[in-house]
């Protein structure tokens, strides 16, 4: 080469790089944040929405779409006409907003959701969510002598709070549970099993018929968590997944998180697995399920939706819960974890907070909660608002689930305050558990110890579970 | 520094003393197995854009029932593959015209003038081949935000021919310095100014080399990734989204939505133009590549 | 002399804006970012000094994302290299050797224009259509495999820690061969024909030609690629990204995924541009030694 660099010249030339002044101006100054726009409250306004104040919403763009939002604002408009709208969807939530944040310029509502939401724990920590407490309080868009808290279902609040303030409203409404296709169980004369042993026996009949007992998305195999902890909740009690929430220590060694995960296990050391699973995504894995090629998986409501475009027309998927462990269990069999899921939220910094809120209060009206159902089938947290809906088999069998459980539905929260601990450490030893590579005690333990060092780390911020 | 200049043998020699006939066959044996696995996977997609959903997942290896159009138009509707990809061209094509120009410019300065500081903007401009793009990402953000120029192709544009710069001043320099001076001289005698000097005379005796680099350039931007990922965002960006976008929005939604013909189209659409345009200009890609080869 | 002076400030002017205003200037302040706990949400940070380098120190993510890397750094440009070499040389001198000398291959045109085909695909392309090929039950290579009865082979490559790295490595192989297969190609193409005749008379085998002849005729060029190779390999990022995001239990991870992750999934912008940092130092000590190890006497014809 005509001119060799030389080692000299190199660094010369990086420290000449790295010493450079800053050019057009500095990341991490960002403006102040500008005046929150505010009107007169009323009767028809109880939030004090001032009316000509532009609304920016983002929308994450995943099974949902943005259809729905679009109705949503469009209500919003209907509201107040002299309001502009700013809609904006994309699938790279963080991507797309952290600068937004840190230069004090936030949307008005976020919809942080999908693989790449915002981690909480840093968004309340930074202070950078409004308080929607203002919003529970505020009376219903349909009934002005009902609070907006009071048109929730259970849980709702909880799964949104962060050391009691109420800082994200998730919207949807989710059943996790063990799905199957009632068609194909009726075709062979199978029951779904109401105990562990049932479901033992099951699965050596079902492969005996030549399908795979179960699938599972072994690049995601935190889906295979979810039913560890259904059944450890169920089997031990509501403070099992209260302890895990809270990170108290050896919290993921207790007895009945000990005995739920070897009972997992059990599926993958007697071959009840579908050969494979462990190297596919989410929907390669229920796509096999959907084309019949395994009897159960686990997922959460959203399933029919996401599954549409492959599901054959009279596969009747139904979902159930968990079955029970011992006789003994703490929680009846048909509790089962219900949660909300689709966060939305209102930066605290953002210029129209007020009117953030009250897209919420829209949101949340009958009209608009029941559209959501109709256009994206799933439900939503508003109690009853998929009444008189037409419902496919999947959703049908979600409401009958949560009629059935009688209030019993429960969730955990350290997924939500510690969303790596789930989505990075609880995913990789999941997936190490039912490839075998390593046994269920050993699961406990690699995640405890994980927890351990969330504990210990002062980078990230605490919450206590109450 | 090794000049091969020496031009190509025309002289015939004696015959070699040994016959090797095996070689070619197996030349041939190992050439067209690596061009089967280059082109099987490519082949594989076409075919499967043309699948329905469920044949795609019954047997990869079997043929489309028939040839299902509907599959593409539901990458090009929906997906948008074809908007995405003209701006990607649109981005490139800017881009690697003003990386061309700056960058010979930049080089020939580097390379043909002496002054004080050439040795540190010399140095300044190679040492960003040393850094990573992440270490840059964030504060790259704001920086093209603080122009006003977040989510426009313009600003992408811009982008993009700033971090080709290195590379293009690094090789560049050196060609430049390849060049005999005489002619320079002799232009410069003749009362040849600078400008003309470098516009007439110097640009078309480094053709080779700025094709060459001009390659390797094109190979970078259209190969962008995290670049477009961070910088095309906002308001209505996503009708300014470059191919890296589309596509992964389109997997992403592969993985949300489960259309696997679409998304086996959408790979179709954007890979037949290139592939046909490189068809079309690939003996001056390679002859190009041949020039440039740095000495 | 003024005329030369303005002469050279036009020139260098608008490249050094543009340069120091999108390049220069983030990467100063990357450095200064490392210094902070900054989370990327508000404008408010603290500086911590070396506190994030000394948690990059312990952090064992990013230590198993560094080896990972190695991996790279050391198979990624001799793999790449030997097979583009080895390609090549079948492209430039594997045809028959005659009365008139030894021939390039029939067909070599036809060849280097197949095997350049993945490097202009763009890389979201290469890495969305690799995680379909893997895909354990609608994938091509398990198709195939179980197609020639080879059941027992057709494993969920992307599910199994002990494949996904491996697999991801062989696709940036895959993409990167026929580019240097091309770049030898026609860098061989300028060795005089008579040197491989004079050499196979001499009675040297093919091999040896190549290991004898070729390699240090194109030393320089075969120094430029490894400079490439380097670059893709420490960064890596976008090929991990798309087919295994790293997974499973972090088997195929990359620094760069790890700084991404930091950034736009923890919000740990400080951390994140530690790693970056690190980054930077691994690149310049990389640097240094490939100079070192480079340092050769040129062949001169």
């Amino acid at each position: 080469m005509g001119h060799t660099i030389s080692r000299r010249g190199l660094l010369q030339g990086a420290a000449g790089v790295a010493a450079a002044s800053t050019l057009a101006g500095c990341a991490m100054g960002g403006d102040d944040a500008e005046d929150d726009a505010k009107g007169e409250t009323s009767a028809s306004n109880p939030l004090g929405v001032k009316e000509d104040a532009p609304l920016e919403v983002v929308i994450f763009n995943g099974g949902f779409g943005e259809e729905y939002a679009k109705a949503h604002e469009a209500m919003y408009r209907q509201r107040h006409p002299q309001a502009e709208i700013k809609h904006s969807a994309t699938q790279q939530i963080a991507e797309t907003l952290q600068p937004r944040f840190v230069a004090g310029d936030p949307p008005d509502v976020v919809n942080n959701s999908g693989g790449s939401q915002i981690d909480f724990n840093g968004l309340v920590s930074q202070g950078a969510l409004a308080d929607l407490g203002e919003l529970l309080d505020a009376p219903s868009l349909d009934d002005p002598d009902t609070k907006v808290r009071d048109t929730l279902l259970p849980g709702i609040v909880d799964v949104g709070s962060y050391d009691g303030k109420f800082l994200s409203l998730n919207y949807a409404y989710s059943a996790y549970g063990i799905w199957y296709s009632q068609k194909l169980f009726e075709a062979k004369g199978w029951a779904y099993p109401r105990t562990w042993d049932d479901m033992i026996a099951l699965c050596k009949q079902i492969k005996a018929a030549g399908i795979a007992p179960w699938t599972y998305p072994g690049k995601h195999a935190r889906y295979m968590s979810w039913p560890i902890l259904a059944a450890a909740g169920k089997m031990g009690g509501l403070d099992v997944i209260k302890a895990i929430d809270n990170l108290e220590p050896n919290a993921w060694k207790h007895d009945a998180v000990k005995a739920a995960a070897e009972a997992y296990y059990q599926l993958a050391v007697d071959g009840y697995l579908q050969p494979g699973a462990e190297g596919m995504d989410h929907v390669q894995s229920q796509t096999e399920w959907c084309r019949g090629k395994a009897a159960f998986v686990s997922c959460g409501s959203w399933l029919e939706n996401e599954q549409k475009a492959v599901t054959p027309p009279d596969f009747r998927m139904a979902v159930a819960p968990t079955p029970s462990l011992t006789t003994s269990d703490k929680m009846p069999y048909e509790a089962f974890r219900g949660t909300g899921s689709e966060p939305f939220v209102v930066p605290s910094k953002g210029k129209n907070v007020r009117g953030g809120l009250e897209y919420l209060r829209v949101m949340l009206s009958r009209q608009g909660a029941a559209d959501f159902t109709r256009k994206v089938s799933s439900l939503t947290c508003v109690r009853g608002s998929s009444e008189g809906i037409d419902l496919g088999p999947g959703l049908t069998s979600v409401t009958g689930l949560i009629d059935a459980s009688k209030g019993t539905a429960f969730t955990w929260l350290y997924s939500s305050y510690y969303r790596k601990l789930e989505r990075e450490r609880v995913d990789a030893a999941s997936a190490e558990l039912y490839a075998k590579r390593i046994t269920a005690a050993q699961w406990c333990d690699k995640i405890q110890k994980s927890a351990d060092e969330f504990a210990q780390d002062p980078a990230i911020k605490k919450y206590k579970r109450a | 520094m090794a000049v091969l200049t020496r031009p190509r043998s025309s002289v015939p020699v004696p015959s070699p003393p040994r016959p090797r006939s095996t070689v070619p066959v197996l030349s041939h044996v190992f050439l067209a197995g690596w061009a089967l696995l280059t082109t099987l996977p490519l082949l594989w997609a076409v075919l499967s854009s043309f699948k329905s959903d469920n044949e795609i997942l019954t047997d990869p290896w079997s043929l489309p029932s028939r040839l299902r159009w509907e599959n593409w138009e539901r990458a090009w509707n929906e997906a948008h593959i074809g908007r995405y990809f003209l701006n990607s061209a649109i981005v490139v094509t800017g881009a690697l015209t003003l990386t061309m120009l700056l960058g010979a410019m930049a080089a020939y300065i580097l390379a043909r003038y002496r002054f004080r500081g050439a040795r540190v903007i010399y140095y300044a401009f190679v040492g960003g081949m040393m850094f990573p793009v992440f270490l840059a990402l964030v504060p790259l953000f704001f920086v093209v935000r603080n122009l006003g120029l977040l989510g426009t192709l313009p600003g992408l544009t811009l982008v993009y021919a700033a971090y080709s710069l290195p590379f293009t001043v690094f090789f560049l320099t050196a060609f430049f310095r390849t060049l005999p001076t005489s002619v320079a001289e002799a232009a410069m005698v003749d009362g040849c100014g600078h400008f003309r000097l470098f516009f007439s005379v110097m640009l078309p005796m480094a053709r080779p080399g700025l094709v060459s680099v001009g390659i390797f350039t094109f190979l970078f931007q259209w190969n962008q990734y995290v670049l477009p990922i961070v910088l095309m965002q906002g308001e209505g960006a996503d009708k300014r989204w470059v191919l890296a976008q589309g596509l992964t929005a389109l997997a992403v939604n592969e993985g949300y939505r489960g259309d696997f013909s679409g998304l086996f189209a959408g790979m179709t659409i954007a890979m037949l133009p290139v592939i046909a345009a490189y068809l079309l200009f690939h003996r001056q890609f390679q002859s190009g590549l041949a020039a440039g080869q740095l000495r | 002399m003024r005329g030369t002076r303005l002469f050279i400030a036009v020139f260098l002017i608008p490249p050094l804006l543009l340069y120091g205003i999108f390049v220069v200037s983030p990467y100063a302040q990357a450095f200064q970012i490392a210094g902070t706990d900054w989370s990327g949400l508000s404008p408010t940070y603290d500086f911590v000094g070396l506190d994030n380098f000394r948690r990059l120190a312990e952090d064992g993510y990013f230590w198993n994302a560094l080896r990972h890397n190695a991996w790279l750094l050391l198979l990624l440009p001799v793999v790449t290299i030997l097979l583009g070499l080895f390609l090549a040389s079948m492209i430039s001198v594997g045809g028959r050797a005659d009365r008139a000398g030894v021939h390039g291959v029939r067909g070599s045109a036809f060849y280097r224009v197949v095997y350049f085909f993945p490097q202009v695909l763009s890389v979201a392309i290469v890495g969305v259509l690799w995680k379909e090929m893997y895909a354990p039950h609608t994938g091509m290579i398990n198709g195939f495999l179980r197609a020639a009865g080879l059941d027992g082979l057709a494993v969920a490559w992307l599910g199994d820690p002990r494949f996904s790295f491996w697999c991801v490595m062989a696709v940036m192989i895959w993409m990167n061969v026929g580019f240097y297969v091309v770049l030898f190609s026609a860098a061989m193409q300028s060795i005089p024909r008579d040197l491989y005749e004079a050499a196979l008379l001499d009675g040297a085998s093919r091999l040896t030609t190549l290991v004898r002849l070729t390699v240090p005729l194109l030393w320089d060029t075969i120094q430029v690629a490894w400079v490439y190779l380097a670059i893709i390999a420490i960064d890596g990022f976008a090929i991990v990204q798309i087919i295994t995001d790293g997974g499973p239990s972090s088997s195929s991870d990359v620094v760069g995924l790890r700084l991404y992750k930091a950034a736009f999934a923890d919000g740990q912008f400080g951390y994140a541009s530690a790693i970056g940092v690190a980054m930077f130092f691994l690149t310049l000590t990389v640097a240094a030694m490939f100079l070192r190890v480079t340092r050769r006497d040129r062949v001169e014809l």
